[in-house]
């Protein structure tokens, strides 16, 4: 029988030193994240704006998952102003979110014996909300301090310049090189920005 | 122990931009061998800048790798733990107003503080020198509050269509407001291009459109002009048996710690900002200077100058587009002259656009969860209106006791001991800060309601002193400062210290371009003292 995830984090975690378990276990959530994208593909399609389309929520999942796997433990964070404290990211945040992935899996097997990708838009629905039942929702984290990843998904596409554009239904282009003659005049609207 | 020893015409510690510009009149006007010690790393390449600002938009990282020494944790509020070729100035906002005239009399004028040893337009050709240096592109204030000898180098970096419309607002609550002048390429300058609004100048600008020192130290070196030498930290200077001349440097490499190097030159500039300036003099106390090199004062590392800011957000009735150009604003001078008559109170003003208030949410004002489509429908019905940031610096006089010690709990890998900072308000400057921050407060409600709109948060006041400096104040008496008004120690007729250190008071605007005409200045007197170029040279920046 193949070994599962899980078995394999709780097999290394009896073998090899806490620092070694942390970057395989990055690794394998990695591997787990991209090799199987279907319930994150679904949860996108559950969380996003439907005005995007299918095909523009497909490109935000991969961006999020790009994100998540490009993640870099112990780098040093930009300095703060007016202190000598240096601080540096933490422990990486996908070995959490694709447990809650699986969890998700398992919420939906336990609701209609299916996978969470092949319930209804519905049933997805009530699953993520019975998800973020214990979750602090008070405010759109920035992605890296979201506990549950259905935040994450969230946090990562509402920050994007893209999301900014959909909101305002204007090309502002938020941090992107743009000609500086063109600041002066009001953004010109913009129509399924994303719809590509 | 064998010490490796260096022989220069001029040496500079420090490479941040008060030692550029240092480096750059003298590398132009005269023929002297100028070597730079910076005790960082060599800074992260223009190529390579893209990249880190991607890395930085998504995790947050510092884009300039490492930029630091190990163990320099110290106490008090340092302004920034960065240390590399170019200084805190590689991260630098590039907000370059100048102070106005009245901050170099503020004693004469408003009986508070201390003149400083120069006038405004003693400063002007430098300001103009500096502005030039790096591209300052502005508007003209209007001439009596912004004076200035010479146009900008630069044409204004335009307006956005919200700072336009705010502008109107500011206007309607009487006050004249203008582009913020910054260090910003309006147009392709000095073989740089064009701002392209990327809005992450702070900390890094991905295209080399904003002006930081690496610029100049790259031109000099292409132009063999200058020697800089990376990781070395300067632990001491010494003096001559008279004691009235530097004769040497103390350095040591990390990459040889076990070599000391000694560094000889005619002239030693102290370049090393507010902070690590007063630090290398204080630690270089010797026989014959017991409390520190030009510190026959007892003044090296007090008068620590700085500014407060209040702070708020503004709801107005305006349609806005925030993420335009988020990095650029209006700025006035309004309320940096009083009024005949009036109580001290001195601020400038500037107004951002905004998204603050208006991020989108997961749940509703009920506290429902929201997903999918109900999260957009929110947020754009709660975008329908604006929001503005407004800001005003204000007027601190430091105190005596508003200073930089060594601190004996805290040593470096060489066992010096570290710094340690605390600002404190002098007693006049105690007495005004209630009456500044309520007048604020006052002028923020009252544009708030100039424009149907409301404060959207109680104004806040942030206790760091912004724009650090002084710690080595200039004056013209010995007895009551460092420095004489070139930055030339009392004490030391050979040794200069330059930019940041040398503020008298801080004003209530950025300091950069400040420290940057005074380093100019200096460089203009230490001149005379050195090999003059056969033909000026553009210092290889062109």
């Amino acid at each position: 029988m193949p070994m599962t995830r899980r078995g394999f984090l709780a097999s290394l975690a009896a073998t090899v030193p806490l620092a070694v378990i942390v970057r395989r276990a990055h690794a394998a959530a990695v591997e787990h994240v991209q090799g199987d994208p279907a319930t994150l593909d679904a949860l996108a399609l559950t969380l996003l704006p439907s005005k995007l389309g299918r095909a523009a929520i497909m490109r935000e999942a991969a961006a999020f998952r790009d994100w998540a796997t490009k993640y870099k433990e112990n780098a040093e964070l930009v300095h703060g102003y007016g202190t000598s404290r240096l601080r540096s990211t933490g422990p990486t945040p996908l070995t959490r979110w694709t447990s809650q992935l699986d969890q998700l899996d398992a919420d939906a097997q336990r609701l209609r014996q299916r996978r969470f990708r092949d319930l209804s838009a519905t049933d997805r629905d009530q699953v993520v909300r019975d998800a973020l039942k214990n979750e602090r929702l008070d405010r759109m984290p920035p992605v890296v301090d979201a506990n549950h990843v259905a935040v994450a998904l969230l946090a990562h596409f509402y920050e994007s310049p893209g999301a900014a554009d959909l909101c305002y239904e204007a090309q502002i282009g938020r941090q992107t090189c743009r000609p500086l003659a063109a600041q002066a005049s009001k953004p010109r609207p913009v129509l399924k920005v994303l719809e590509k | 122990m064998t010490r490796r020893a260096i022989e220069t015409d001029v040496c500079i510690v420090g490479s941040g931009i008060s030692a550029a510009m240092v480096a750059e009149r003298l590398a132009r006007t005269t023929a002297a061998k100028i070597l730079v010690v910076e005790a960082g790393d060599d800074t992260v390449p223009l190529a390579q800048r893209a990249a880190a600002r991607e890395r930085f938009l998504r995790y947050n990282e510092n884009p300039w790798g490492r930029d630091h020494l190990e163990g320099y944790d110290v106490e008090g509020p340092l302004q920034s733990r960065s240390m590399q070729v170019g200084g805190l100035a590689m991260h630098w906002g590039a907000v370059t107003p100048r102070f106005s005239p009245e901050d170099f009399k503020q004693r004469s004028l408003y009986g508070v503080g201390t003149d400083w040893p120069i006038t405004y337009e003693e400063l002007d050709p430098f300001y103009q020198e500096a502005e030039e240096l790096m591209g300052v592109a502005g508007e003209q204030g209007p001439e009596d509050l912004d004076p200035r000898g010479k146009p900008f180098p630069l044409p204004m970096i335009p307006l956005t269509y919200n700072l336009e419309l705010l502008k109107k607002w500011a206007s309607s609550a009487g006050i004249a407001m203008w582009s913020q002048p910054s260090a910003k390429n309006s147009i392709p300058y000095r073989g740089r291009p064009q701002c392209c609004r990327n809005d992450t100048c702070s900390p890094i600008c991905p295209i080399g459109a904003k002006y930081s020192p690496d610029f100049t130290w790259s031109a000099l070196r292409r132009a063999n002009r200058i020697t800089l030498t990376t990781r070395t930290l300067v632990r001491k200077l010494v003096l001559s048996p008279d004691g009235k001349t530097v004769s040497h440097a103390v350095a040591v490499s990390s990459d040889r710690p076990d070599q000391p190097v000694e560094l000889r030159a005619k002239v030693f500039v102290v370049a090393a900002g507010y902070a690590w300036s007063s630090h290398l003099l204080l630690l270089s106390a010797q026989e014959n200077a017991p409390n520190g090199v030009a510190n026959s004062s007892g003044l090296v590392g007090k008068y620590l100058a700085g500014h407060r800011n209040v702070q708020t957000i503004v709801e107005l009735p305006l349609r806005l587009y925030p993420g335009m150009n988020e990095q650029h604003s209006l700025v006035t001078k309004q309320f940096m002259r009083l009024k005949a008559g009036s109580e001290y109170v001195r601020h400038d003003l500037r107004i951002w656009e905004s998204s603050n208030g208006r991020a989108p949410r997961l749940v509703d004002d009920k506290g429902a969860l929201m997903l999918g489509d109900a999260i957009l429908d929110d947020w754009r019905n709660r975008t329908k209106t604006g929001t503005a940031r407004v800001r005003a610096y204000y007027d601190v006089i430091p105190d005596r006791a508003s200073e930089l010690t060594l601190d004996p709990a805290r040593k470096n890998a060489y066992g010096d001991p570290l710094p340690k900072l605390s600002f404190r308000d002098a007693p006049e400057s105690v007495s005004i800060r209630a009456r500044t921050e309520d007048s604020i407060r006052t002028l923020f409600a009252d544009m708030a309601r100039a424009g149907n709109g409301r404060l959207l948060r109680t104004p806040t006041v942030d206790n760091f002193q912004d724009h650090p400096s002084g710690g080595c104040r200039m004056g013209s008496d010995a007895s009551s400062s460092v420095v004489d008004s070139w930055g030339r120690a009392h004490d030391h007729e050979n040794l200069f210290v330059v930019g940041a250190p040398t503020c008298v008071s801080g004003s209530c605007a950025n300091a950069t371009l400040t420290f940057c005409a005074l380093a100019l200045r200096s460089a203009r007197e230490m001149e005379k003292g050195l090999p003059q170029a056969a033909t000026t040279r553009s210092g290889g920046l062109e």
